[in-house]
């Protein structure tokens, strides 16, 4: 029984690892830390006079803060420093432990009474905590985390994890908090790792450092990968593997003759490398049924109603899905920007302005900064001198497209690698949460309020009307994979739609995309900037280019070589000394031979 | 403290240092080539002295001095299989998961991956040296050169005498790997995978034999820290982890990626380390707490130090 109950918090910890690992992919292998903060504060707490239940909150408490404060070594794209945080986490727990009597009791451990007794004066109750209410207890926190992970999954965070774990560099394009919900993954990871850790404490009524070495983080580890990503019941497959680990090692060590926990350590290493094997066949194959099976089915996540929705993609779509801009000028404003690495000038002294209505194509040789200026003006990229303005206003601080998302500008991103196997209504779902105003959303879902089902409601709406603006209409429960990349393409201009940002950032949209599809991909711009957006077009594509710009800027070496019509730009003569190099060859040009 | 006693604190730290900077180099090169951390590092410079010493001296190892052909056959066999641990642990553990054709990588891969073969490394060494820490005896023969092994500083304080031509050796080592990288052909073609993958590829850069020697050069460089290293103290199969992290630390204080800058990182953690463990109020507790403290102190405040150039480039 005792075993039991230690399994279930064990498990319960693994549930809080689930969160940052299997649901955002965040690589976090000190839990193991989290649990003797919450295993080792209780029992010092107890043990100077605190109530039992009072040293477990604190504990737990401190944990949660230190969990949060992890998060902060999670950067915006880098997952490595997560890594490397947790890792040193893990370890240097373990040497404070060893290292300092006070805190762990020496290599014998803390010891308490056991049964430990709940005593309320005030109640005049004594409740002895025996093994069965261990089991009682600890199986109730499980199935509670179990459904309070798997009911967040489905809401908002779900959208937002799901995001994260695909990319964080798209995630961020599309408006999620990146490094909030980093952090707050971590911090609830650490409260139920602590929680874990403390009632273990209280039922064996000895905690000694060895039982705390990095090795129960990498198990947890192990047990959150071998249950995949993202399943409610993949933790619990995990920690039942686990749970046979230390009767098999106790078996094989004194068969022959190791140190049982080596052989537990190498154990570990074997489900680590099975876990490792399996995953990316097993990873590969799973995207491909899911996607087979999404093809056939509504997905989970908020496809639903998209799928039925008819694929219609008229100009009146579209301005359902942006209320006409604040003020009908300046949606955004480079003034005087300059961007310099080192000696290099990516950008010098540039201005550029986007209005409300347009196509404003942003042209010139390879190098001339196009792209730098994109970065420029979604946050990306920190300007070296220069001001950004969204709506007439300061832009919001770079560093972060997630803020100018919400300031009124977002951005495609040049590459579709990194699409995954999400359903397109996903995504665009994603994007439409940059809409959202409603306080505190995914605790609302997490209770089932009303105001969190009209939100989704809504979410839905937005989100059919983002894929019919591009005509996607009907390839919503498709896995972006999936799509051919004319579509993948366009189902990012969907993304970018769907967070409401009039301004919108368009990197090559055309790059690989046969004749028809540039035709298609025009239409949509056009349509899109006569609903009220401002569409900023960096494109290689002239014909393209001419057939739906109102404006065109010509950039070269870094400055605004010329501004205007796409016909003055045509024929303006240091526009074309820039593309030809300088020498006259007055044959035709491909601006000359674009259907008008 | 005294003057004398800082003396002997920074002396003995800068060899601790030098030690670290060694190992924080090979963790920083691996980084720069393929942006992944190399988590089984510090295992591997564990590995390398103990398994050299264990084929040579025997199951049992003790300070005994070698002769000669064992002395060379210790430091052959050590370079041999830092390097080999580390290119087996390249090859093995993170190359499956980088996709470098679609610039994605699977993060919680190569994480496993690469605690997996520390964990692989301990154990095996664990199953083969099951006492909890191991006299080594040293190949370099450094205690000699002096009689009793020590040497007294100005002002009082004594320190073992190896702490010079380890701090000497450490450092002509840096020295000379941060010159082959700058200067040599072969670094150039690093620093361009460092730079940009894609641009050194159409430059002609044999992209998979130049990451494999960034691996070389890290078992190569591990191999040597931990010949300099375990003769001075007793060695736990553990204390590979520990010394990894430390690595890990003195090349994130340095910012990630900079060869010079580790090699600083690693030399001013091992003063701050030695200070901190002959400091009275301290001791040696806060002294092994240190290197993992400020590793995740400083990714914690400031994580801009993992972020380097192709990173930002990722878009």
């Amino acid at each position: 029984m005792t075993t039991l109950a230690q399994d279930l918090y064990l498990l319960l910890a693994a549930y809080g690892l689930a969160l940052p690992v299997s649901y955002a992919g965040l690589p976090v292998v000190g839990q193991g830390a989290f649990v003797a903060v919450g295993a080792f504060g209780t029992a010092l707490l107890a043990a100077h006079g605190a109530p039992l239940l009072v040293a477990v909150i604190a504990a737990v408490a401190l944990a949660t803060v230190a969990g949060y404060l992890v998060g902060f070594a999670a950067t915006r794209l880098a997952g490595a420093s997560l890594a490397l945080a947790t890792w040193g986490l893990a370890w240097l727990a373990y040497v404070v432990l060893v290292r300092f009597p006070a805190v762990s009791g020496g290599s014998q451990g803390i010891v308490r009474p056991v049964p430990a007794r709940l005593v309320s004066p005030a109640l005049g109750v004594v409740v002895s905590l025996d093994a069965w209410v261990h089991v009682l207890v600890a199986g109730a926190l499980v199935v509670l985390a179990a459904l309070a992970v798997r009911r967040a999954a489905s809401g908002p965070w779900g959208l937002d994890w799901a995001a994260l774990r695909t990319s964080p560099v798209l995630a961020d394009s599309l408006g999620v908090p990146v490094q909030r919900r980093r952090r707050a993954l971590l911090a609830a990871s650490a409260a139920l790792g602590a929680l874990g850790g403390a009632g273990t404490g209280v039922l064996v009524g000895v905690v000694a450092p060895a039982d705390y070495s990095p090795l129960l983080s990498l198990q947890l580890f192990v047990a959150v990968l071998v249950g995949g990503t993202a399943t409610w019941w993949g933790p619990a497959i995990g920690v039942a593997l686990l749970a046979a680990l230390p009767s098999a090692a106790d078996g094989i060590a004194s068969a022959a003759g190791i140190d049982p926990l080596r052989t537990q350590g190498a154990l570990t290493a074997g489900l680590l490398v099975a876990a490792l094997v399996l995953r990316r066949p097993v990873a590969a194959r799973f995207a491909r049924l899911s996607a087979r099976v999404s093809a056939r089915r509504p997905a989970r996540v908020s496809a639903r109603r998209p799928a039925r929705t008819r694929p219609s993609a008229g100009a009146d779509v579209v301005a359902g899905v942006v209320p006409a801009p604040p003020s009908a000028a300046g949606i955004l404003a480079l003034h005087d920007v300059h961007v310099h690495y080192d000696s290099v000038r990516a950008l010098d002294g540039v201005d550029l302005d986007l209005r409300a209505g347009e196509v404003h194509a942003l042209v010139g040789p390879n190098g001339s900064g196009k792209s730098t200026a994109l970065r420029v003006a979604a946050g990306v990229a920190t300007p070296t001198q220069g001001a950004v303005t969204i709506n007439d206003a300061p832009a919001p601080a770079s560093g972060s497209a997630a803020a100018r998302v919400r300031a009124g500008v977002a951005r495609t991103l040049q590459r579709t690698a990194m699409l995954g196997a999400l359903p397109a209504a996903t995504q665009v779902a994603v994007g439409a949460r940059a809409t959202e105003r409603t306080a505190g959303l995914g605790w609302r879902h997490l209770l089932g309020t009303p105001s969190a089902d009209d939100v989704a409601r809504r979410r839905r709406g937005v989100t059919a009307r983002a894929l019919g603006a591009v005509g996607l209409g009907d390839r919503g429960d498709v896995a972006a994979a999936q799509l051919d990349s004319a579509e993948q393409r366009l189902l990012q201009v969907a993304r970018a739609v769907a967070t409401g940002a009039h301004g919108l950032l368009l990197d090559e949209p055309a790059a690989g995309m046969s004749k028809a599809q540039r035709d298609r991909l025009g239409t949509v711009l056009r349509r899109l900037a006569d609903a009220g957006h401002g569409v900023l077009l960096v494109e290689h594509d002239m014909a393209l280019v001419g057939r739906v710009a109102d404006r065109v800027t010509v950039l070269a070496e870094g400055r605004v070589l010329a501004t205007g019509s796409p016909d003055d730009v045509r024929a303006d003569p240091s526009v074309r000394r820039a593309y030809l190099g300088g020498t006259a060859l007055p044959v035709h040009s491909r601006q000359e031979r674009q259907p008008s | 403290m005294s003057g004398g006693v800082l003396l002997q604190a920074v002396v003995s730290g800068l060899a601790v240092g030098a030690v670290y900077a060694l190992v924080g180099l090979g963790f920083t090169l691996v980084w720069s080539m393929t942006r992944v951390l190399a988590l089984a590092h510090g295992d591997v410079v564990v590995a390398a002295a103990l398994t050299a010493v264990l084929v040579v001296v025997g199951r049992t190892p003790v300070a005994s001095s070698l002769g000669a052909g064992r002395s060379i056959a210790v430091v052959v066999l050590a370079l041999g299989v830092g390097i080999a641990l580390s290119v087996a642990t390249y090859v093995v553990a993170v190359r499956p998961f980088l996709d470098r054709a679609h610039r994605s990588e699977d993060v919680l891969g190569w994480v496993a991956g690469g605690v997996t073969a520390g964990l692989v490394v301990r154990t095996a060494l664990a199953l083969a040296l099951p006492a909890a820490a191991y006299a080594v005896p040293d190949p370099l023969h450094l205690d000699a050169l002096s009689t009793n092994g020590t040497v007294g500083l100005p002002g009082g304080g004594t320190v073992p005498v190896r702490v010079f031509p380890v701090l000497a050796v450490a450092l002509l080592v840096a020295v000379g790997t941060d010159l082959f990288i700058s200067r040599s052909r072969f670094g150039r073609a690093m620093r361009a995978v460092a730079d940009d993958v894609d641009a050194a590829a159409l430059c002609g850069v044999s992209l998979e034999r130049t990451v494999l020697s960034a691996f070389v050069i890290a078992g190569s460089l591990a191999a040597v820290a931990g010949l300099l290293d375990a003769p001075g103290r007793l060695v736990a199969v553990d204390s590979g982890v520990t010394l990894g992290l430390a690595g890990a630390a003195a090349a994130v204080l340095g910012r990630l990626g900079s060869p010079q800058g580790a090699v600083v990182g690693g030399l001013a953690l091992g003063v701050a380390q030695q200070l901190v463990a002959l400091s009275a109020h301290l001791g040696p507790g806060w002294a092994a707490a240190l290197p993992p403290a400020v590793l995740v102190v400083v990714l914690a405040v400031r994580p801009g130090g993992l972020r380097s150039g192709r990173q930002a480039a990722v878009e």
